[in-house]
């Protein structure tokens, strides 16, 4: 879960009735936010990937006001006028690596400019919208600039490296384009984003001055926030307007919340001019009484609707058959109208004493093909083999001991010890052998579970089968072991195999067989490769079977049910 | 069952072998105490037998034993040889008065006496004042008178003979320290009948007893005319272990019975899936922190298929906010453009909830009910309480007037299913529910656990799938739930083939 920690002080100044630490759990707990850690002004919270905007100080403390009732319904939105002079022109080579580019202007109440709590506050939660809502910045990535040492409008162009220089935030000195994207750890970690060839993407000022290379670091001065700014123009570029609207929403969130004015900035573009407004309007979603309670299965009355909606920090006004309900910028979880029904459950609390069950009967069943899983496994019980369970995901060792290269591999495994998914049983029963050589012998014990093979017809290029594994250990364990076994497993599911030499991987020549029934394969068996049982120093002969259940369920299932 | 002569039933005939009933017969009939030797004879069992016999009778205080120890001297080897050839001290007299009642030190180690017996010799003349000190070795005058025999030839012919007195102590003594005499101690054993013997019926002393019940004792019929030997019932026995269900299969077995019983049909799907079943269709955006939840194993060299194209439609239209059949939009989507290339693109199935997408583009005529139990993959750590691979079992209800009200319904009969009442709610976030609900049930040891994750369907999962009634959907993390159950703290444990543990100890 995404998480952040926030100042205790700043989060709760001026609340009230002032939330104890148990009172504080327990309200988030009926919230999508839950309180991990308070430690001296150290709040640590976490929240459901939906809900960014609780993990700013502003945010949380919204939703804070409406439980305890400090304030209802829409949080105070100051929304400047358009000013002509604050726009940001895009270069039509831009559209290619930043098709979607937005901004928006914050300015300071009278005597608050920025103090260093909002700046950290700020800066730290850009770095959580980078890291989570835009994906390491491929999709969105943001950035804050003083206007006070800026001359708008702005302009974004793809520009040549060797054109380039600036003096990238946190350093002293100029570099040139080449060697900051060669050199600099954000160019390496970000510039694959905002580079096209030996071109890279530029924000300018009006007068020249390079604010940012997006999306990767903002440059000195003019891309630098300090302490005692007043008017920051908040910038997010990214992959789509959706994303770069829910981005710059929730940054301005912790400006708003502080009771900054937003100004709209124009987006001036070859397709034209997006004067910005709509970043800063509320979000309207309809709702409707039937829908509310065709979900939530309670009839609520239309002031209790607004009441729940007031404490979820929303507003709602009348519309045909429901009401039309107002969401800040910063929710941009809610995109329809069951979202907003949510909030309002959430805000009217689960009831488990509702819980009823459906009003109508069905007839309950498992597959035919589980029942025939059963069958087999009671078949192996029957025998004396003590089942085992393993995951399916092996090990690359396990497969590669085996000689067996069919098995898919993980692309991206977390560990060597599951980096291949099993296509056969063999795999985790030879890893039981070597596992239990201190048990004792005999051994005898069975697997009923599924193994993935390659299938070029099946839709993900593989398909799921369910086999039946056998393994049997002891001082004269031999080929007619196996072979009885599944002799006998055969004949009490009601039919005969035929069996014939076969080459298995991880058996020994001349000491393996496949069973066929009618003309198809369905079981394999054979003796263990002695070099298997000493590389697990396993001290005593085994021998396998391994019977495919998915082909056999359907030559074997009664008319109708295959 | 009832036990007919109780644990302590008295012993009877029938728990003796036959060396032991015979000898038991002997001793009741005996008049006075006998000794093993003519118990043998009079029994005709062999000295082994018979001893051990009346060991184990005594053992079961069916016969008593008086034991009278004592002591038996006998000659050695060289005890012998000096009653035959005389005492060394005496040979040497004998060979010095030859040679005149004088003879050099170097005649007499070549003489014919060994290293032992020289030494004998010469302190025995001494000792008796027969033989002069200082070399070469010289007889004295005393010697003229030594021809009666001394005490120690006295006392080897008397043990020779078995005189009961030997003679002298001392000089039998001394004769045991040269090693000319041993002493035995004898036990003489006398056996009789004990009282709990004495009345002791024997029966069938005629029938042969069997032992074990062989194939050749079955076919032959000598069953029918034996009596069978009783084995002692407290004796160790060989340990045996058998096959039985593995307690997390048998578990998640049962919790699907509860499903059954709730009238839920099973539904099944591949564990490789596509990233369109897996979450496209489910209405989780393509490239979006909630994405992230579901991190999954993406695969090396298979290649997937893209869905029946009228469904990747619509399901495009929903992630980008569009009408879908030319309806008003459902939401605004997730905006951007849906990439049907990375649709058709091979993962591992990170939620069940790819199942219940499956089933309802099969179209399931409402009302319905489907549960899957299956293995799921996420690219997480491996630790106590996480598995890479895990079990959830999914669950859907659809029909005309499901509501949250149901899932919560159903969550509480699920959690009383499984035996715990206290059921708890708070909200969470699924992107294809909506609201989504996850359920905390109070275990008794372990407090307030989190196990029952669900919501309603968005439209935007529905609509797409052409079903038109709504649907409840939860995804049950089972092996937590197992855990709990089956009193496991480590969730590596529920994939168990350590054979000790899966046969051995209770169930």
């Amino acid at each position: 879960m995404p998480q952040a920690t926030l100042s205790a002080a700043r989060l709760l100044a001026g609340l009230s009735p002032m939330p104890s630490e148990p009172e504080l759990r327990r309200i988030l707990f009926d919230t999508k936010a839950e309180l991990a850690d308070w430690t001296g002004d150290a709040v640590r919270v976490e929240v459901t990937a939906d809900r960014l905007d609780l993990l700013s100080e502003g945010g949380l403390r919204s939703l804070l006001d409406g439980v305890v009732g400090a304030a209802r319904g829409l949080p105070p939105l100051a929304v400047a006028p358009s000013d002509p002079t604050l726009a940001i022109d895009v270069d039509p080579s831009v559209a290619p690596l930043r098709p979607a580019i937005g901004g928006v202007v914050v300015e300071a109440p009278a005597g608050a400019p920025l103090d260093a709590g909002l700046l950290e506050e700020a800066v730290r939660y850009q770095e959580l919208l980078h890291a989570t809502i835009g994906r390491g910045r491929r999709v969105v990535s943001l950035g804050l600039y003083p206007i006070a040492k800026t001359r708008p409008p702005f302009r974004y162009t793809l520009e040549p490296l060797a054109d380039l220089r600036f003096t990238p935030l946190g350093g002293d000195i100029p570099v040139d384009g080449t060697a900051f994207y060669r050199d600099h750890p954000f160019a390496q970690a970000y510039g694959a984003f905002g580079r096209s060839g030996d071109r890279a993407l530029v924000l300018r000022d009006a007068a020249g001055n390079v604010l940012s290379l997006p999306p990767v670091l903002n440059a000195r001065p003019a891309g630098e926030a300090t302490v005692g700014d007043e008017r920051l123009l908040l910038e997010a570029t990214g992959l789509a307007p959706a994303r770069v609207a829910d981005a710059l929403g929730l940054l301005l969130l912790v400006f708003a919340a502080r009771g900054w004015r937003l100004r709209p900035v124009a987006v001036r573009g070859t397709a034209g001019t997006d004067d910005g407004r709509a970043l800063l309007a509320p979000r309207t979603v309809p709702l409707h009484e039937a829908t509310i309670r065709s979900i939530v299965g309670v009839a609520l009355d239309a002031s209790e609707v607004e009441r729940l909606l007031g404490r979820a920090r929303l507003a709602a006004g009348p519309a045909p058959g429901g009401w039309a309900v107002h969401a800040p910028p910063w929710r941009p979880d809610l995109l329809g109208e069951v979202d907003v029904i949510e909030d309002l459950v959430v805000a009217r609390g689960f009831r488990p004493d509702e819980g009823i069950l459906p009003p109508t009967f069905t007839r309950g069943r498992r597959r035919p093909e589980s029942e025939f899983r059963d069958r087999v496994s009671g078949l192996l019980l029957g025998l004396g083999l003590t089942p085992i369970a393993t995951p399916v995901l092996v090990a690359r060792d396990g497969i590669a001991g085996l000689g067996r290269d069919r098995a898919i591999a993980v692309a991206n495994p977390v560990s060597e010890l599951y980096s291949h998914v099993r296509d056969t049983l063999l795999v985790p029963l030879v890893a039981a052998l070597a596992h239990n050589v201190r048990y004792g012998y005999p051994q005898r014990f069975s697997e009923v579970g599924p193994v993935v093979v390659p299938d070029a017809t099946a839709d993900s290029g593989g398909s799921t089968r369910y086999h039946a594994g056998i393994m049997i250990a002891h001082e004269r364990a031999g080929f007619a072991d196996a072979a009885a076994f599944v002799e006998y497993l055969l004949g009490a599911l009601g039919t005969i195999g035929v069996r014939e030499p076969a080459r298995l991987p991880g058996t020994i020549p001349g000491r393996a067989a496949r069973v066929r029934l009618t003309g198809e394969t369905v079981a394999e068996l054979g003796e263990i490769d002695p070099a298997i049982l000493a590389a697990n120093s396993v001290p005593v002969p085994a021998v396998w079977a391994e019977l495919d259940l998915a082909a056999l369920w359907p030559l074997l299932a009664p008319s109708g049910t295959a | 069952m009832p036990d007919a002569e109780g644990p302590d039933a008295p012993p009877d005939g029938a728990g003796l072998s036959e060396p032991e009933r015979r000898l038991l017969a002997f001793l009741q009939a005996a008049t006075a105490a006998q000794d093993e030797t003519a118990i043998a004879a009079a029994t005709g069992l062999a000295d082994d037998t018979t001893r051990g016999g009346l060991q184990r009778l005594r053992s079961k205080r069916l016969a008593r034993v008086e034991e009278t120890s004592t002591e038996r001297r006998r000659l050695t080897t060289r005890g012998r040889s000096a009653v035959d050839q005389g005492l060394p001290e005496r040979r040497f007299l004998t060979l010095l008065r030859s040679r005149g009642g004088s003879i050099p030190a170097a005649d007499l180690v070549a003489g014919p006496f060994d290293e032992e017996e020289r030494a004998a010799a010469i302190g025995g003349l001494r000792r008796r004042g027969l033989l002069a000190e200082g070399a070469p070795f010289r007889l004295t005058p005393a010697a003229a008178d030594a021809d009666a025999p001394w005490p120690e030839e006295t006392a080897l012919l008397a043990v020779r003979d078995g005189a009961a007195d030997a003679g002298p102590p001392a000089v039998v003594a001394g004769l045991v320290r040269r090693g000319l005499v041993a002493v035995d101690r004898v036990v003489d054993r006398r056996w009789s009948v004990a009282p709990d013997g004495a009345d002791l019926p024997l029966t069938g002393l005629d029938r042969p007893l069997i032992g074990a019940l062989t194939p050749a004792v079955l076919a032959s019929g000598a069953w029918r005319d034996g009596a069978f030997r009783p084995y002692d019932v407290r004796a160790e026995v060989p340990y045996v272990t058998g096959a039985r269900p593995h307690p997390y299969l048998a578990w998640l077995r049962q919790f699907e019975e509860v499903l059954v019983g709730l009238g839920f049909e099973e539904g099944a799907g591949p564990l490789l899936e596509t990233a369109f079943w897996n979450a496209d269709v489910l209405f989780m955006p393509q490239d979006h922190p909630a994405r992230s939840i579901h991190d999954a194993f993406s695969l090396i060299g298979t290649s997937g298929h893209p869905p029946d194209p009228a469904l990747l439609a619509r399901v495009a239209a929903v992630h980008e906010g569009r009408p879908v059949d030319g309806a008003t939009p459902l939401s605004r989507g997730w905006g951007g453009t849906y990439d049907p290339v990375l649709a058709a693109r091979p993962v591992l199935r990170s939620q069940t909830t790819a199942v219940s997408a499956r089933f309802l583009a099969a179209h399931p005529t409402p009302p319905f009910r489907m549960y899957a139990v299956d293995r799921n993959f996420r690219r997480e750590a491996v630790d106590a309480t996480h598995h890479l691979e895990f079990a959830q079992c999914e669950g859907i209800v659809g029909q005309e007037g499901i509501t949250l009200r149901h899932l919560i319904g159903i969550f509480r009969s699920l959690a009383e299913g499984i035996g715990i009442r206290d059921v708890r709610f708070r909200p969470t976030y699924f992107p294809f529910t909506e609201p989504s609900v996850e359920g905390h049930v109070k275990h008794p040891r372990l407090g307030w656990i989190e196990v029952l994750p669900g919501g309603i369907f968005r439209p935007e999962v529905l609509r797409p799938l052409g079903i038109d009634v709504p649907v409840a959907a939860w995804g049950i993390g089972v092996m937590r739930l197992a855990m709990v159950a089956l009193g496991v703290n480590d969730i590596r444990d529920l994939y168990l083939d350590d054979l000790a543990r899966l046969t051995g100890g209770r169930l």
